[in-house]
């Protein structure tokens, strides 16, 4: 990936890479707590990654990019924060059923205001129904979901019931590239990142 | 000289099954097409199968996953009682065409299920289990507020997808079949019309090899046209040969045969031929024989001179030679310096009256030139049988009567009075004969050089008023009287009977009249029943005289063609003297030649004749005709022939005397 990184982007996005590398290496060495692991995560990102609309960083509407994308520009919008941090977790080996993408209605402006804005955090459930920690770019703490009152849920979902065992790998179906989701897990694939649980 | 073969069937078996072992071309051709066709449509009929279900499979996975993912979205927005739950599951499954709609707790717990269970797919199970379409479940995750509320498993019914798949497949499987029996066809016609002119090639090749050295049109085809071009050359350089080779034997034979100054046959010859006649026993035996003789030629010799005397002579030889006589055969000679002869064989009731007629115009013809010519003539009747001595002893009689008595044209006595006199009175009793199967075959063997047996020559015999007659008496009456067709159908029928009832005979050769022959009922008759004994026409020879063959030269030829598909041998009669009048021999498919008495008698004095015959052998077997010299009369004659490269010989003088056996 790093090698990916240094041909396709400059020397800083190889270093971005490099850094996120050690990050993955800590983080998998014994004695780190799932909070710890959450909040270190969480923390690489929300301070290395300039938040921008896809619009300024990749001149489209929406866009959702690869973990590596999001490291070498080092910006993205929400859900590219997400999916970065879904991806890296998912890599420290915390279960899918655990993580959810969720859609949320997200309030801007104090308690009392009635802007709001489409928004996409990472949610962790330590118990399948429990309450979830979010993990968000707008804070740069990692809190429990009844902490996050600007917050409204909306829908979530994660990578389940995309690969069914023993089936061929999901890019030779050209249905794949119809969906976003589908899309960036693919071409994340193909820049070398594998996900636990998914076929080679 | 193009040719179409009377059985194309035959030639059609033969070109598309010779045997298991060599498959021919053709057939070859037939299976590749097959193979290649059934390959084709089979591989592209498995392919769009194959196709048509992974698009299948893919569209039912995304309609799965899209419908999980919807349903997700909207439970998620909606109250999560029991209730609700349960009528939203409800309301997509049964406005939907799914098979399971299943909501599972994170727990793992089933909160709502709907299943499909009812009438399966109409496409058979074989078909379901042969081509099997795998669907991916859709799976999507409702939300409860922050709280996980549970997972959606979306299932389409793919009863659908297996019913359109089996119509589309049907439907293809019609389409290929259709395609496949139009591209057979058209294959197998074009195919035919490729090979068609190979066929011609075939048969053309096979006549050769048979030494039938037929021509046929070149065809379009390129590779084909060059081995026709060399078979045609081929064949026209055997015609160009043999027309030369028959050209020169002619002149030989002239030079042999033939008076000098006149160009009629020299005196041995002539004999030779009276002979030859005599001891015929077919339609043209019987005739009558005239003689015209110069008196005073000596004298006149002295008064006129050689030359004016010379150019007279001449000039009725040629008057001889046209004289209009309905008759099978005119044979013409000069006795002696003085002596002129007429043979008639085979002779209608009243040439009589027309030799009255000749001997006066002839007398006048001389006297243009020579007026004190003083001439003689008379003429006798010959049956079958008789011999040559008594016949000119009758004749001389005559003449000398002739002179006495002053009269031009004298008639000497019928030596032995016929047994019937008048034609009516012969048809009675022939057809009596046949009806009551009074009818023998005789058995004279045909040796080959070695003295075996070839075959027997087998000449009809009548019963008639209580006395076996040989063919020569009654045959010319029974032409006369149009029974000689008749007479050859029983006398084929005779001959199968009898080949059928004695395998150890190694053949017999029977005679087909001219009547016959030209008779297209009659000829079709004959071929019809050698069809129905197909097993024994290998050991039958027909004999076809030479002069009949000349006379339907159309009618021989498709005898020809049709008896060497049979395995009939046939072969000409008395031949010889009119042998280079064969234009077309080479492509007959004649099996052999018997070679004339006329040319065997006397052989062995006759230094010409052997020169004669041993010409005619290389000939014939240039185009693989067996040379058989007939009326053999002594042994020296038969020592003769043996070093003339004949194939074989017959007659009274053979060392294994012919026995006489009534088949």
């Amino acid at each position: 990936m790093q090698e990916i990184a240094a041909q396709r982007y400059d020397p800083s996005a190889a270093q971005a890479v490099l850094a996120w590398r050690q990050l993955l290496d800590d983080l998998q060495q014994g004695g780190h707590s799932v909070e710890d692991r959450l909040a270190r995560v969480n923390a690489f990102f929300n301070a290395r990654i300039r938040f921008d609309d896809d619009i300024a960083v990749w001149r489209t509407a929406d866009y959702w990019a690869t973990p590596l994308e999001t490291l070498a520009r080092a910006a993205g919008d929400c859900e590219d924060f997400a999916i970065a941090k879904y991806m890296t977790l998912r890599l420290l080996g915390v279960d899918d059923s655990r993580l959810r993408l969720i859609y949320v209605r997200a309030r801007i402006g104090g308690p009392g205001s009635q802007v709001s804005q489409a928004h996409m955090v990472l949610g962790y459930y330590p118990e399948p129904s429990a309450e979830p920690l979010i993990l968000d770019n707008l804070i740069r703490d990692v809190r429990p979901a009844a902490r996050r009152p600007d917050l409204f849920p909306v829908f979530s979902f994660n990578a389940d019931g995309l690969w069914v065992a023993g089936a061929r790998q999901s890019s030779a179906d050209p249905g794949t590239r119809l969906s976003r989701w589908r899309d960036v897990l693919d071409r994340a694939h193909a820049e070398g990142l594998a996900l636990p649980g998914r076929q080679p | 000289m193009p040719k179409a073969s009377p059985f194309p069937a035959d030639s059609h078996d033969r070109l598309f099954s010779r045997n298991h072992r060599t498959m021919s071309l053709i057939k070859q051709l037939w299976l590749a097409t097959a193979l290649l066709t059934t390959l084709s449509f089979g591989g592209s009929f498995i392919v769009s199968t194959l196709s048509a279900r992974h698009y299948l499979q893919q569209e039912l996975a995304l309609k799965n996953m899209d419908n999980a993912t919807s349903l997700a979205l909207s439970m998620s927005q909606m109250p999560k009682d029991e209730v609700s739950v349960e009528l939203q599951i409800a309301a997509q499954f049964d406005a939907g065409h799914y098979r399971l709609i299943r909501l599972t707790d994170p727990a793992g717990k089933v909160l709502a299920e709907r299943e499909f269970s009812g009438e399966t797919a109409s496409a058979p199970r074989w078909f379901m289990t042969l081509v099997p379409i795998g669907t991916r479940a859709g799976i999507a995750q409702v939300q409860d507020g922050w709280q996980q509320f549970g997972t959606l498993q979306v299932e389409t019914h793919d009863r659908y997808a297996y019913d359109s798949l089996w119509t589309s497949t049907q439907q293809l499987l019609w389409w290929f079949l259709g395609g496949g029996l139009l591209t057979g066809l058209l294959g197998t016609f074009t195919l035919k019309r490729l090979t068609r002119p190979l066929e011609g090639v075939v048969e053309q090749a096979e006549a050769i090899g048979k030494r039938r050295f037929i021509t046929i049109p070149e065809p379009r085809t390129l590779e084909f046209r060059s081995v026709v071009r060399a078979l045609n050359t081929l064949s026209e350089r055997i015609r160009t040969m043999l027309v030369q080779e028959s050209q020169s034997l002619e002149q030989l034979r002239r030079q042999t045969q033939h008076d000098e100054l006149t160009g009629l046959f020299n005196r041995p010859q002539f004999l030779n031929q009276l002979d030859a006649a005599l001891s015929r026993d077919d339609a043209q035996a019987g005739g009558s024989i005239y003689v015209l003789r110069i008196t005073n030629l000596a004298e006149l010799n002295r008064h006129a001179g050689r030359a004016g005397v010379d150019a007279a002579l001449v000039r009725l030889a040629a008057a001889l030679r046209t004289v209009p006589l309905p008759a099978a055969r005119l044979d013409h000679g000069r006795l002696n310096a003085s002596e002129f002869a007429l043979l008639i064989q085979g002779e209608d009731e009243d040439s009589l009256g027309v030799l009255d007629t000749l001997t006066g115009r002839l007398r006048t013809l001389v006297r243009e030139q020579l007026p004190d010519a003083e001439l003689l003539a008379a003429s006798a009747r010959y049956t079958a049988g008789e011999t040559r001595a008594p016949l000119l002893a009758r004749l001389d009689g005559a003449l000398a009567s002739a002179e006495q008595s002053g009269a031009s044209h004298t008639v000497a006595a019928d030596a032995q009075p016929p047994l019937h006199t008048s034609a009516d009175a012969w048809r009675q009793a022939i057809t009596e004969a046949l009806e009551h199967g009074d009818l023998g075959l005789h058995r004279f063997p045909v040796l080959d050089m070695a003295g075996r047996v070839i075959h027997y020559e087998s000449p009809v015999r009548l019963r008639l008023a209580g006395n076996w007659l040989d063919a020569g008496r009654f045959l010319p009456w029974a032409a006369r009287c149009g029974l000689a067709a008749r007479i050859d159908a029983q006398v084929l029928a005779t001959a199968c009977e009898t080949l059928a009832g004695d395998p150890a005979c190694t053949g017999l050769a029977i005679n087909l009249s001219a009547e016959a022959l030209g008779h297209t009922g009659m000829r079709e008759h004959f071929i019809a029943t050698l069809q129905a004994h197909r097993r024994i026409a290998p050991r039958l020879w027909v004999d076809v005289q030479e002069s009949s063959a000349l006379r339907h030269p159309t009618e021989f030829r498709m005898l020809c063609a049709a008896l060497g598909a049979l395995g009939c041998k046939l072969g000409l009669k008395h031949g010889g003297q009119d042998f280079a009048r064969f234009a077309e021999l080479h492509d007959l498919g004649l099996d052999y030649i018997k070679i004339s008495a006329a040319f065997v008698r006397d052989i062995d004095r006759t230094p010409g004749n052997q020169t004669l015959v041993r010409s005619i052998c290389t000939l014939a077997h240039s185009i693989g005709l067996k040379v058989i010299a007939e009326g053999v009369g002594t042994l020296d004659e038969a020592s003769a022939l043996a070093g003339l490269g004949l194939d074989g010989m017959t007659g009274p003088g053979l060392p294994a005397s012919p026995r006489r056996i009534v088949a």
